[in-house]
């Protein structure tokens, strides 16, 4: 291919340029360490006032946050001795088929304004235990694959190896008492205080995590898996008065699967249906608990308790993050106070040397 | 990573030695001259050298262009010594001549000493025709010397490859590691013991809550059997935290140190202001691993010649007659400063002048009009008194042949003023004296020598008188006086020490007029001495004496070693910052001291200037001994009787100490330093040596320029830097801790051998003030925040335990652990790493004491280390229990459970990016564009990585890898996981402000204050209470600029060095003996035309 000369000409010029300009380094302000910056530093008006407003911001937030934990309606019964003939009988694994009831009866003195929610409160119960959170099936939940019982072991085939649905350690070890709050409105008749068990999971739990298999019906798309060892009864058998509430779109059995951070946990067991007496919430008076007892606790020296609670703005909110809000905003001032302090001391210490 | 890094280094490395390599020689090759690598050459090979060719192996000089196959090398490649020295062949091989046939027959054998280092010893014997001649150094040219003056000559290799004694000199290269590299490797290991004490607390944590509690657990779990057992279970999460803990030592970490670095070395690449227009040469950092040790050098060693100087002599000033000539005067006669107004003289009346010579004083241009006699005897004196060589090109100019660059300058000085030195024979000097030739007889020639340190001409002129010219030092001139040169000898003596403050080496100028009669008295004596045998040295001396007397004083010349550019400035900047800078050259110990006066390292007011020139151990030791006595002596009186013992002393840091020694300085010879280098004297040595402000060690072979360094790397533990230019410089720029080369000079051996390398001193300033401290600041900076985040975002892991039985349970997704630190923290630590400045580069210029901090590693060290853990530990026990002290007995908006394990890990992870980017924020002191970019960029992608691992999409595809499905969407709409999150970022970058602020407050460091005054944009005031002086209050001293050897004074009336004429009788050169007296005598003593001859002490020198 011919080139043009001309062209030629000016490549071979550019390139003899290139080479005579190539040593010198290009001065762009990158190369020279010269790009326009802020040069961030910590000026005495810039910290105190930051200080000042961070600390009142956290004291506020704090004391926000503790009147409204003030607020939280909460009572709470431990059955674990109260039951302890129950309890007594769970420790042997063998009398899993004899029923035991316990009723509780508690008072409760103020009324529970608007939504009332009801949790099982475990203590010591370990659902972070490594293993024990790896013991499950994501694709088996998801209804796609129930043989896929992937890290479930060692809950993931039964004896004569068919696959448990669902699988693991965690679905084995499912919450399984049965709580009923009545209500004694004249000493003599309770009523069954009603509630909800629905919306008491995430959305995307309920409607992207866990899904059942699709089927006619769900004893047939169960089929071919077995229950885990620990249930009494299939999975698609756990909720015997909603159809629609079983199988691994159980709510109960959504709740048990996300699993609690710390030993000691609540989980949410059911919301009170506002109606008829309950509209207001829960009235003060005469209450019990109607607990059928199945979940053993004494053998790992746990304990079991129920919970009735009200919500605030930001939930149901310890005393903790209101207080340490209030702590750290009471050090903040402090900090700056003193900070404060040392600064105009020292610029006076500094004018007076400049005076002298 | 590493490994990439060192080999591309490697490969340019390589590279750049394959220049030297494949440079060129004639070699011949079956009879014939053909074109050969300098790697082909090999050991008896004739190779062909032509002028200024660089010589590729140490060889055997067989014959030249020259008369009697003399030639002229210059070994500041070697030694650092500019002058020219002379070799010649044995008178068997110089027949050879440049006949081809006969080169290429040529047989010899020759049997030497086994390859060494020592420059300046050679033994060996030819073996050729049946007879055996010695060989000695004289008849040798090593590699990395330069033929001079010199069109050809053909040399046998004896030497090639790493046997030459350049080579042989230039020490082991020695993989190099910056300090903060070690303290790295300790730090990791410190680590690594202390993973091993957290595995070893969970694992008994695992063994007793197996025990107590996870036994019934279990059981009611269902777990296998094998796995009951509690010592064996601690067992196994010994091991799981183990692997879960090592985020606190990530890999990360040495990657992003190397790419910190490579940006420094391009920094440093790219830097304008250290590139050189003159020879277009850009700084290079040849190694990317070494950068932050830049910011913690504490001594410098620096070459002289081609380093500091410019190796380019000048005339400067001259008084004659009690007259200053040189200086610039402006209108109304006051001494000014040179600017660019002034007009040099202009030489273009002078045809014969040189063109690159500049004065600026037109009065002596003046005085020669108008006739000055005195005038015309001085630069006569200059044009006669000398022992150059003339020569004309093809172009019909003046050529001279100059052996010592000072006499060059003197006689181009009087060439430019009209008295042009035109030829010479062994009896006349003509001279072309303002336009009228005129031809001296040479009666005698009075040579130099180191004792007597002048030289003299008797020459008679056209008119018949005879004149002695004298040209020496002036202490030595001066006692030879005339006692009616009183007056202009105080004068003279003013003016000497006005030349000398200025840095300038010195000559004083005289003449005597003699009479016939006297002459031929003196003459038929210095016949006889010469044919005495015994005392024959002695009587020579006393007639030279003799005859060197009263003389009549005529002026005085300076001439300027002209320095580098900026060199004063850059030393005076590099003292400021704390940093010792060490001569060592190859160089005469007046030619150094000189230098260091000129440079300001030598200063009148200093207390003592101890020089160890003491020939044997014992007297080394003695002087050292001595110089300490004194060194502690006034000491002691001047710290009111305080007893400062030794060895305290020494344990004191640097500035204690300069403070309490004063400025000493410490000059030591070669052959004392290899002395002083002995085991017992080395601490005597080293104590003394780091107490002085200046230390110059001068007439040093290469290897101990790298056992000085050596000596200071492992007695002061401090770090070094080797600057130089030659091949001498090899060893100690390779034995150092950095070591930076001199580039786009000719030899390219110290640059292969550096670290860095730039074209001119001054830019060491802002190589190691600049671009040294900044890259330790971020260095440091960078390393502090790193382990500090890895701690952070570790150890929450080990607070987990206690809530999670100890089965090694980690707290984040997995996700996020393998993410975080490549990509949720790396690159805003990088950014700062790579950009971060505290004080801009002009200011760290101007505070040169801001370099300090490097030099005491205070930045990053074992202590600082603690503070970065401590403040780690601190900050994951908020990220940890801030969130679990919340997430008890919580619940949801919408009462569901919250404090579920996902939520817990998505909440703490969500805690820690913002906390470490806050803390970036805060550590990052230079907010450029990238830096926003990077910080703003890392939170960004923190939660779009978030989110999008948490969405229903990818659950969908992958169910097993994505558990988290929906749970970013849950928490992150709780107020209260929001009120967790801020909180924590409070609590725990609170302190760290306080903490920062009050520091500022109270104990402000320089680069503090200097960033405060910045920013109140008051003008700065420099803390410097003083400016580099330029001038100092000058003091007499003896300066003489006789960098030359003696030896040439007989060649020259010898005729020995002059083309065809006086055939030299043959038969006298046939049986050279071997033994230790130089050649030249023994040529002498043969001649019998030759006037003048006599014999020194000489040793032979390189």
């Amino acid at each position: 291919m011919k080139v043009p000369s001309t062209l030629r000409f000016w490549t071979k010029m550019k390139r003899i340029s290139e080479d005579y300009q190539s040593r010198l380094p290009d001065n762009t302000a990158l190369k020279q360490q010269q790009l326009p910056a802020y040069r961030l530093q910590l000026s005495a008006t810039g910290v105190l006032s930051g200080f000042f407003a961070a600390g009142a911001f956290c004291l506020g937030m704090g004391i926000i946050l503790i009147l409204s934990a003030k607020s939280i309606k909460e009572i709470e019964v431990k059955y674990t001795k109260i039951c302890a003939n129950c309890a007594e009988l769970r420790e042997d694994a063998t009398n899993f088929d004899k029923e035991c009831t316990c009723s509780i009866p508690f008072y409760l003195s103020e009324t529970m304004k608007g939504n009332v929610y009801m949790y099982y409160k475990l203590y010591g119960f370990y659902q972070n235990l490594y293993q024990y959170i790896l013991s499950r099936s994501n694709s088996q939940l998801l209804g796609t694959d129930l043989k896929d019982v992937g890290n479930c072991a060692p809950f993931s085939n039964s004896h004569d190896g068919t696959p448990i649905a669902p699988c693991g350690a965690i679905a084995n070890s499912i919450f399984n008492d049965t709580i009923i709050l009545s209500y004694n409105l004249n000493s003599s008749i309770p009523i069954e205080v009603p509630m909800l068990k629905s919306k008491i999971t995430w959305w995307t739990d309920k409607y992207v995590k866990f899904q059942n298999p699709s089927s006619i019906n769900l004893s047939s798309a169960f089929a071919g898996t077995t229950k885990p060892p620990y249930w009494s009864k299939p999975v698609y058998e756990l909720d015997e008065e909603d159809p629609g509430n079983n199988g691994f779109l159980n709510d109960d059995f959504i709740v048990w699967m996300r699993t609690a951070a710390f030993p000691t946990f609540k989980k949410l067991y059911r919301r009170l249906n506002r109606i008829q007496y309950f509209i207001e919430g829960l009235p003060a008076g005469n209450y019990s608990f109607n607990i059928t007892y199945n979940f053993p606790v004494t053998r790992f020296k746990g304990e079991k308790s129920v919970v009735l609670s009200t919500l605030t703005w930001s939930g149901g909110s310890s005393l903790f993050l209101g207080l340490a809000y209030t702590v750290t905003g009471a050090v903040t001032w402090l900090a700056a106070f003193s900070m404060m302090a040392i600064h105009l001391m020292l610029k006076k210490k500094k004018m007076l040397f400049i005076q002298d | 990573m590493t490994a990439v890094k060192d080999a591309t280094d490697d490969y340019f490395r390589h590279k750049s030695d394959n220049q030297v390599n494949n440079r060129l020689s004639e070699v011949l090759i079956n009879s014939k001259l053909q074109n050969e690598k300098w790697m082909n050459v090999k050991v008896g090979d004739i190779v062909k050298l032509e002028n200024n060719q660089f010589v590729a192996a140490d060889l055997l000089l067989l014959s030249s262009s020259e008369p009697h196959s003399l030639c002229y090398i210059e070994t500041a490649e070697l030694d650092g010594e500019t002058n020219l020295k002379v070799r010649h062949a044995l008178s068997v091989t110089s027949e050879l001549g440049a006949d081809i046939n006969r080169l290429a027959k040529f047989d010899g054998i020759v049997v030497c000493e086994a390859p060494n280092n020592k420059l300046d010893k050679f033994m060996g014997v030819l073996s050729w025709k049946d007879s055996k001649h010695s060989l000695n150094n004289e008849n040798i040219i090593l590699r990395g010397c330069i033929l001079r003056n010199t069109s050809w000559c053909f040399g046998m290799v004896i030497f090639a490859g790493p046997d030459t004694k350049l080579i042989q000199n230039s020490g082991k290269t020695k993989l190099k590691r910056t300090s903060i590299d070690r303290l790295l490797n300790t730090l990791v290991l410190w680590i690594f013991g202390f993973l091993v004490c957290l595995g070893i607390i969970l694992a008994i944590g695992n063994s007793i809550w197996e025990n107590q509690v996870g036994d019934q657990f279990r059981t009611f779990l269902f777990w296998k059997e094998g796995m009951k057992n509690p010592v064996f279970s601690g067992f196994l999460t010994f091991w799981s935290y183990i692997i879960i803990l090592n985020t606190v030592v990530p890999i990360s970490l040495y990657v992003s140190m190397e790419v910190i670095r490579l940006g420094h070395s391009y920094f440093i690449n790219w830097d304008r202001r250290m590139y050189y227009s003159g020879k277009s040469t850009p700084a290079e950092a040849r190694t990317t691993t070494l950068n932050e040790e830049l910011g913690q050098i504490e001594y410098i060693f620096s070459d002289k010649t081609g380093t500091l100087t410019q190796n380019i002599m000048t005339f400067k000033k001259c008084s004659i007659n009690g007259k200053i000539y040189g200086e610039v005067h402006d209108d109304m006669g006051q001494k000014t400063h040179m600017t660019k107004k002034n007009e040099p003289v202009d030489f273009s009346v002078n045809p014969q002048a040189d063109r690159t010579f500049q004065f600026f004083d037109h009065r002596l241009m003046e005085s020669i009009k108008l006739g000055d006699s005195k005038v015309y005897e001085f630069l006569r004196l200059l044009a006669l008194c000398h022992t150059v060589m003339s020569e004309e090109n093809s172009a019909g100019q003046l050529i001279y042949q100059v052996q010592s660059p000072d006499e060059g300058a003197l006689v181009t000085a009087a060439r430019n003023f009209g008295f042009i030195f035109k030829s010479r024979t062994p009896e006349t000097i003509t001279v072309e004296e303002l336009g009228t030739l005129v031809t001296y007889q040479l009666l005698a020639f009075l040579d130099f020598n180191n004792i007597r340190k002048r030289m003299s001409v008797i020459v008679r002129n056209p008119e018949g008188q005879i004149k002695l010219y004298c040209k020496g030092a002036d202490t030595i001139l001066f006692e030879k006086l005339h006692p009616s040169n009183e007056d202009l000898l105080n004068l003279t003596t003013d003016h000497l020490s006005e030349f000398a403050g200025e840095g300038l080496r010195t000559l004083a100028i005289a003449y005597r007029d003699l009479d016939d009669k006297y002459f031929k008295e003196w003459h038929k004596m210095l016949e006889d001495a010469n044919a005495l045998m015994d005392e024959r040295d002695e009587r020579i001396a006393g007639l030279y004496e003799e005859i060197e007397r009263d003389l009549m004083l005529l002026g005085a010349t300076a001439v300027e070693d002209k320095l580098q550019e900026g060199v004063i400035e850059t030393i005076t900047n590099l003292s400021l910052a704390h940093i010792k800078i060490w001569v060592l050259t190859g160089d005469k110990q007046e030619t150094a001291i000189n230098i260091g006066y000129a440079c300001n390292m030598l200063t009148d007011d200093m207390k003592d200037v101890f020089i160890i020139s003491g020939n044997t151990a014992v007297e080394v030791r003695e002087e050292l001994r001595k110089a300490k006595e004194n060194l502690f002596g006034q000491n002691r009186s001047s710290s009111n009787g305080h007893v400062v013992f030794e060895k305290q002393q020494l344990e004191l840091d640097s500035v204690v100490e300069e403070t309490i020694t004063g400025d000493y300085a410490l000059i030591i010879n070669g052959h004392s330093l290899a002395h002083a280098l002995e085991s017992d004297v080395k601490n005597d040595l080293i104590e003394l040596a780091c107490m002085c402000k200046t230390v110059v060690c001068c007439r040093v072979t290469p290897l101990q320029k790298a056992q000085v360094v050596e000596l200071v790397k492992n007695y002061r533990h401090a770090v070094t830097l080797a600057i130089g230019d030659g091949a001498n410089d090899v060893s100690m720029i390779k034995s150092a801790h950095i070591g930076v080369g001199i580039s786009g000079q000719e030899g390219l051996q110290a640059v292969l051998a550096s670290d860095y390398s730039f074209a001119q001193f001054r830019y060491l300033q802002r190589l190691l003030l600049v671009h040294g401290r900044w890259s330790y600041f971020r260095m440091c900076k960078f390393l502090r925040y790193f382990f500090y985040k890895n701690f952070a975002f570790t150890l929450v892991h080990f607070w987990f335990g206690f809530f999670c039985g100890f089965s090694a349970q980690t707290v984040y997704d997995q996700w996020f652990i393998a993410l975080f630190n490549i990509v949720y923290t790396s690159l805003p630590v990088l950014a700062m790493g790579i950009f971060d400045q505290d004080v801009s580069d002009q200011s760290s210029m101007d505070y040169p004491q801001l370099y300090e901090p490097g030099q005491l590693n205070l930045l990053f060290n074992k202590h600082k280390f603690f503070i970065c853990m401590a403040h780690g530990i601190y900050t994951s026990l908020v990220l940890f229990f801030i969130p679990y002290g919340a997430f008890y007995n919580v619940a949801g908006e919408d009462g569901q459970l919250i404090a579920d394990y996902q939520s817990f890990a998505v909440t703490m992870a969500t805690s820690l990016v913002i906390v470490v980017s806050v803390q970036i924020a805060l550590d990052t002191s230079y907010w450029t564009v990238i830096n926003h970019v990077f910080i703003w960029g890392s939170i960004a992608t923190y939660f779009s990585v978030l989110f999008t691992m948490h969405s229903n999409g990818i659950f969908g595809i992958f169910p097993s890898q994505f558990p988290f499905v929906g749970n970013a969407r849950h928490s992150l709409t709780q107020k209260c996981i929001w009120l967790v999150i801020l909180l924590t970022t409070v609590a725990s970058v609170m302190p760290v402000v306080v903490f920062r602020f009050l520091k500022v407050d109270l104990f402000p460091t320089l680069s503090d204050q200097i960033r405060q005054r910045q920013k109140s944009q008051k003008k700065a005031r420099p803390l410097r209470s003083q400016r580099p002086q330029t001038r100092r209050s000058s003091s007499r001293r003896s300066g003489y600029a006789f960098a030359h050897q003696e030896g040439y004074g007989e060649l020259i009336t010898s005729g020995r060095n002059m083309r065809a004429k006086n055939p030299p009788p043959a038969s006298g050169l046939e049986k050279t003996p071997y033994n230790s007296t130089s050649w030249i005598e023994n040529l002498c003593k043969k001649t019998t035309d030759t006037v003048s001859s006599f014999s020194q002490d000489k040793t032979v020198k390189l």
